[in-house]
């Protein structure tokens, strides 16, 4: 029983584990099902788990900001970041300084347009990111009538889709981004003052946090993340094509919330998301495995999100609750409400 | 008019039961409440009887909240039962709607009106009873209105049919008294500090009325901290002391002192801090202009002084604080400062504590806010600091790894000093900072205020208790916005503030805000219209290019299309209304024109029942969101790829065609007004007689007071399940609309919707805070919208930028919304 409780405290302190424990469970049924799963199998998921991670944490950091923050431009940034990099460095490695120098601009441009919004004009983070999606959408359109045709330098496409002793180069970059994002969180002093915003931002406020920049600066770090996956993305599919972000939108915010990071903000896991990403692909890959139709796999997916947020809705709820009487007034507040 | 009054409100002294005086109306026995280890109430009985008038008193965090709470059915004991007139209730059957059937009705402290519905429909909401659905329900609430409130308090000169957010909050606090004692069968009021905002005269009226009503046979249950009033009015005394009844008897055996002493000790703060650290001259915040043009003078608050900051609740005190804290930039600015400053909130839960964090994590931010966002965090170099500011709050440094939230109240407060001691500031601000504290940590409080001033910090500091201001060098009071006057020394007695701050007339405030540039009025009103005018242009341009478009035929050929848009964009507006965001709206169309295109014409019946299991899981998608409390934006995300999912299993490729008579609903004809023109004119009368019905009215009280419509026994979780189910029945009708009017169906027909719709809802005017429905203009900006593709057409622009158009005209129309809009709301 001890134990039991001594268990459930540490995995509300390390609610990556929940995810961690689905991938391994999923993975045993896989290769016990069927016998085609193997290390070199798993090696596939996590090389496509890798794309999901970046922009996964790059969502984390704008949903940790609290208030239901979220960045619905990932999509379009991706698209259009693939695009941009055919344009940029047209198959020639002499080119991907420029490439790589575009990728950046573009995340810092979009991310910069994304906090004005959001920062300095006040508009609810969801709309503010939803319209800037679609003013890239149709710059994604000129671009992809400006393309002359589909080649891809080859060091970026061994970056992307090459391997080292049989571990995919992305899974390098995705897991050690995933190490520096948690020592960020951890140990770092805008780590603190980004989990102090996302929980209470008056708190913050009052607590001389100066929260505009903080706040911007998850979604500057947000669109550079989702533009360089994009320019990855293009180099490992061997092109671009309209669209072709699309996925990331719900599956990056799947992600998030399904590797324990709170949607109501303030608490952030890289590894969670991490973890989920490669539950997600596993997901995905099973539905592809037993044949399901594409119709079929994008319900799977829906309602595994709403089913991860309603149970963990309840579980922010219950420890949100004021546990202390004395302070009469907030125990029957209808919660946190956005204002 | 005072006739009409007179008789309804012998109507509804005939509507109280003829109790007679004394008889049991509620009791309560053996409460007990625990929160985790903490018990907030401790075996209280508590009896009421017909013209009782009960003063509850206690200090802040004894229980009475929790106790109330539990009368009104808004919260469960651990232990205990509850009667009616003897007849015996279980809890598990017991909430606010069951409660308010009893006739019990609070007044709550922080106020229950939902401040964009009208004083009429804010009364409707505590007694929907009376309301038909039929034109004219309102005059109804109106007349009630207006004699409740002439009742309690006559001549208060309060318009029915005035907007509550546009009230005072003095005006606000005696709506809704007179809500609560106007509601037919009314048996009891409890009115949790009722005067706090009321001046003296209307404090007379409503204990006069009271009285009245006592005599009647009506019940109160009156809480104060101001114990004069309680001995004036009460006929019997309760004092609650940590959760457990301290004393209860009559009035008679009652005296203030002994009423404080039982409540626990001295309340008062001895004055122990003598200003002679002023000698010190060296000044740190300066007050000028208008906000001191009372007094003839600047104020200076210098090193080594505590000013305290007093007046009437929302005079300007808490304003002062935050400007203080947050100066302008500009030059001549009323408020300077010549150095940092630290904020020591008093409502804690909402301004101060970080709740995932543990008590040092709480303590630490103070100093790491301060410092580079780079740079590396220690636990221990935390550690040490805190433990320094925690020891001289006598704050036991082993509780540091815990949640802040298992701290009681006044250890909270304890943290929030040593975060502000932390940050090592030469100002600190302290706004009602003892709210909710217990006697003895107050006490601990005051030596500790004294302290950090005598080592040379200035202190403002912003209370609510009257008494605490003994404890400051100096005292503003504050009325309508500014200084009035200045008290220092001796001269600081409960007396002279509360002298002061009724000295001035209150509409002072009023007539500074009024004063804000027309421009800006000017401009809210060109955004308000942005809908029509964009419309107007969008035609003229159109009409110009190509005069055919002017025709019947023409109009009905552009506009047909719109309808769609139209539709979905009424399902939006509902959601948005209940401050949420539906991001599945277009693909739940798209699905619907998919299940009329291939299941509802092959097999009708089959067909019907998909539609009809469609809606239902749209409506309970509201019910999950509102019984789970999960982000909107996420989950109905989610659902839009079940939708969408759903009809590519259903339709891999677009095809199908329209049943017969779904195409005849579309493509009927009058001849002389294009069809599409009166099928969107439909749309938005249906849209208005839905908001203007008594279903509108709750639709709306919850978009913008969700709290006050559950405190007046309203279900959360029905009217989430309602409001999808209408936003369903109208993105219901966009999908069939599209299927008739292509004659055929593609599951992504309907994505593009989802945005738009947003941008239109946003371009009508309303807001995305909720609780405001705009049918005319959110129709209008719809319409305008879905033209944009045909005026690019027009105009030889690339159907390309046809996204960026749209995406660009609401980002600009929600920058001007933020620009012209007052910006209160943002904090």
């Amino acid at each position: 029983m001890n134990a039991l409780t001594a268990f459930s405290l540490w995995t509300q302190r390390n609610r990556w584990i929940w995810a961690a424990i689905g991938v391994l469970l999923l993975w045993l049924v896989l290769s016990i099902v069927t016998n085609r799963f193997s290390l070199s199998s798993l090696s596939g998921i996590i090389l496509s788990a890798s794309f999901l991670t970046i922009v996964g944490i790059g969502q984390m950091f704008v949903v940790t900001t609290g208030r239901g923050n979220i960045d619905l431009s990932v999509a379009s940034v991706i698209t259009l970041s693939a695009f941009v990099a055919l344009l940029t460095i047209k198959g020639q490695d002499a080119n991907l300084a420029i490439g790589g120098a575009a990728a950046i601009l573009l995340g810092l441009a979009v991310g910069a347009l994304n906090s004005l919004l959001v920062v300095v004009l006040g508009i609810p983070a969801i709309i503010a990111t939803l319209a800037t999606g679609y003013v890239l959408a149709t710059a994604t359109l000129l671009s992809n009538r400006a393309i002359s045709g589909f080649s891809v330098s080859p060091a970026l496409k061994y970056l992307a889709s090459g391997r080292i002793s049989g571990v995919p180069i992305m899974a390098v970059i995705a897991i050690s981004g995933v190490a520096a994002t948690s020592f960020v969180l951890r140990y770092t002093v805008f780590g603190q003052l980004l989990s102090a915003v996302g929980q209470n931002r008056t708190a913050a406020r009052l607590a001389a946090i100066r929260t505009g920049p903080v706040i911007a600066s998850a979604f500057i770090i947000s669109s550079v993340l989702a533009s360089l996956n994009g320019l990855l993305l293009g180099a490992y599919i061997g092109g671009a094509f309209l669209e072709m972000g699309q996925p990331y939108l719900l599956q990056s915010i799947a992600a998030v919330v399904l590797g324990g990071t709170l949607i109501f903000g303030g608490s952030a896991t890289a590894v969670g998301t991490l973890f989920a990403s490669i539950l997600l692909i596993l997901i995905v890959t099973t539905m592809q495995i037993i044949g399901l139709p594409p119709g079929a796999q994008d319900i799977v997916q829906g309602v595994v999100v709403i089913f991860v947020l309603a149970l963990a809705g309840r579980q922010a709820m219950t420890r949100r609750a004021p546990v202390e009487p004395t302070d009469g007034d907030a125990a029957m507040s209808a919660g946190d409400r956005q204002s | 008019m005072s006739q009409s009054a007179v008789a309804d409100q012998d109507r509804a002294a005939a509507k109280v039961p003829a109790a007679p005086i004394g008889q049991s109306v509620v009791s309560l026995t053996g409460i007990t409440k625990s929160f985790g280890p903490t018990l907030a109430n401790t075996g209280i009985d508590l009896c009421v009887g017909a013209g009782d008038v009960i003063g509850l008193v206690g200090g802040n965090g004894a229980g009475k909240s929790t106790l109330m709470r539990i009368l009104c059915g808004a919260m469960w004991p651990t232990l205990g039962s509850i009667s009616f007139a003897g007849e015996h209730v279980n809890f598990a059957d017991y909430g606010t709607a069951e409660a308010q059937r009893r006739g019990i009705r609070m007044v709550h402290q922080e106020l229950s009106l939902c401040a964009n519905l009208s004083v009429a429909e804010n009364f409707f909401l505590e007694t929907p009873q009376d309301a038909a659905t039929r034109p004219g329900w309102r005059t109804v609430y109106k007349a009630r209105a207006r004699a409740a409130l002439d009742a309690v308090f006559p001549g208060n000169g309060i318009d029915a049919d005035a907007e509550v957010g546009h009230l005072s909050i003095a005006e606000r606090q005696m709506v809704e008294i007179a809500r609560a004692a106007a509601t037919p069968g009314v048996r009891l009021i409890v009115l949790d500090e009722p005067t706090s905002s009321l001046d003296l005269d209307r404090s007379k009226q409503l204990r006069a009325f009271i009285r009245e009503r006592a005599k009647a046979g009506l019940a109160f249950i009156f809480i104060s901290h101001k114990l004069q009033e309680i001995i004036d009015i009460a006929t019997e005394i309760v004092v609650l002391r940590n959760g457990r009844t301290a004393w209860q008897g009559q009035v008679a055996d009652a005296s203030i002192g002994r009423l404080v002493q039982l409540m626990g000790g001295d309340a008062n703060p001895v004055h122990q801090h003598a200003v002679s650290a002023a000698s010190a001259q060296d000044v740190l915040v300066r007050l000028s202009g208008p906000l001191t043009s009372e007094l003839g003078r600047d104020i200076e608050i210098v090193r080594g002084e505590i000013v305290g900051l007093a007046g009437l609740e929302g005079s300007g005190q808490k304003e002062l604080l935050h400007r203080i804290f947050s100066p302008d930039r500009k030059q001549n600015s009323e408020v300077t400062r010549h150095a940092q400053a630290g904020f020591i909130a008093g409502d804690r839960q909402k301004e101060g504590v970080f709740p995932l964090w543990s008590v040092l994590g709480n303590i630490s931010i103070g100093a790491l806010a301060r410092r580079p966002a780079l740079g590396l965090v220690s636990d221990r170099a935390n550690r040490e600091m805190a433990a320094g500011a925690a020891g001289k709050l006598r704050l036991d440094d082993s509780r540091f790894q815990s949640n802040i939230t298992e701290l009681s109240g006044g250890n909270q407060q304890k943290a929030l000093v040593a975060r502000a001691l932390v940050a090592d500031t030469p100002i600190i601000l302290l706004d009602d900072p003892t709210r909710g504290v217990d006697i003895a940590t107050k006490q601990d409080f005051y030596r500790l205020c004294n302290e950090i001033a005598r080592s040379g910090r200035a202190l403002v500091w912003h209370t609510t208790e009257d008494a605490e201001l003994l404890a400051c060098d100096r005292v503003l009071v504050f009325a309508g916005g500014r200084i009035v006057r200045e008290l220092t020394g001796d001269a600081i007695t409960e007396s002279a503030v509360v002298g002061a701050s009724f000295a001035q007339p209150a509409d002072r405030l009023a007539a500074a805000r009024d004063k804000d540039a027309p421009a800006t009025r000017l401009g809210r009103r060109l955004v308000d219209a942005a809908p029509f005018i964009g419309l107007a242009a969008v035609l003229a341009v159109m009409v110009s290019a190509n005069p055919a478009v002017a025709s019947i035929f023409g109009l009905d050929l552009l506009l047909m299309p719109a309808l769609s848009l139209v539709l979905v964009t009424a399902a939006q507006m509902f959601i948005v209304g209940g401050s949420e965001i539906d991001l599945g709206v277009g693909a739940f169309a798209g699905l619907v024109s998919v299940l009329s295109a291939t299941l509802l014409y092959d097999q009708p019946w089959l067909g019907a029942l998909a539609l009809a299991g469609a809606l239902a899981a749209y409506a309970g998608l509201g019910g999950v969101i509102q019984a789970r409390k999960i982000p909107a934006i996420v989950v109905t995300l989610g659902a839009s790829f079940i939708w969408v999912g759903l009809g590519y299993a259903l339709q891999p490729t677009p095809g199908g065609a329209s049943p017969e008579w779904l195409s005849a609903l579309f493509s009927w004809s009058l001849g002389f007004v294009p069809t599409s023109i009166i099928l969107i004119a439909a749309v938005a009368l249906i849209v208005f007689v839905i908001d203007r019905l008594p279903l509108g009215v709750v639709l709306r009280g919850f978009g913008n007071n969700p709290t006050a419509m559950i405190r007046s026994g309203w279900s959360p979780t029905r009217y989430a399940l309602v409001r999808y189910l209408i936003a369903g029945l109208f993105a219901g009708a966009a999908g069939l609309s599209l299927t008739a009017i292509n004659t055929a169906s593609d599951i992504n027909s309907g994505n593009s919707f989802t945005l738009l719709s947003v941008a239109a809802v946003v371009m009508g005017g309303c807001s995305l805070l909720g609780g405001i429905i705009s049918p005319v203009g959110a129709v209008a900006g719809a319409v305008t919208l879905s033209l944009i593709g045909a005026l690019l057409g027009t105009l030889n622009v690339s159907s390309d930028f046809n996204a960026a158009t749209q995406g660009l005209i609401l980002i600009a129309l929600l920058t001007l919304r933020s620009l012209t809009a007052d910006r209160r709301s943002e904090q």
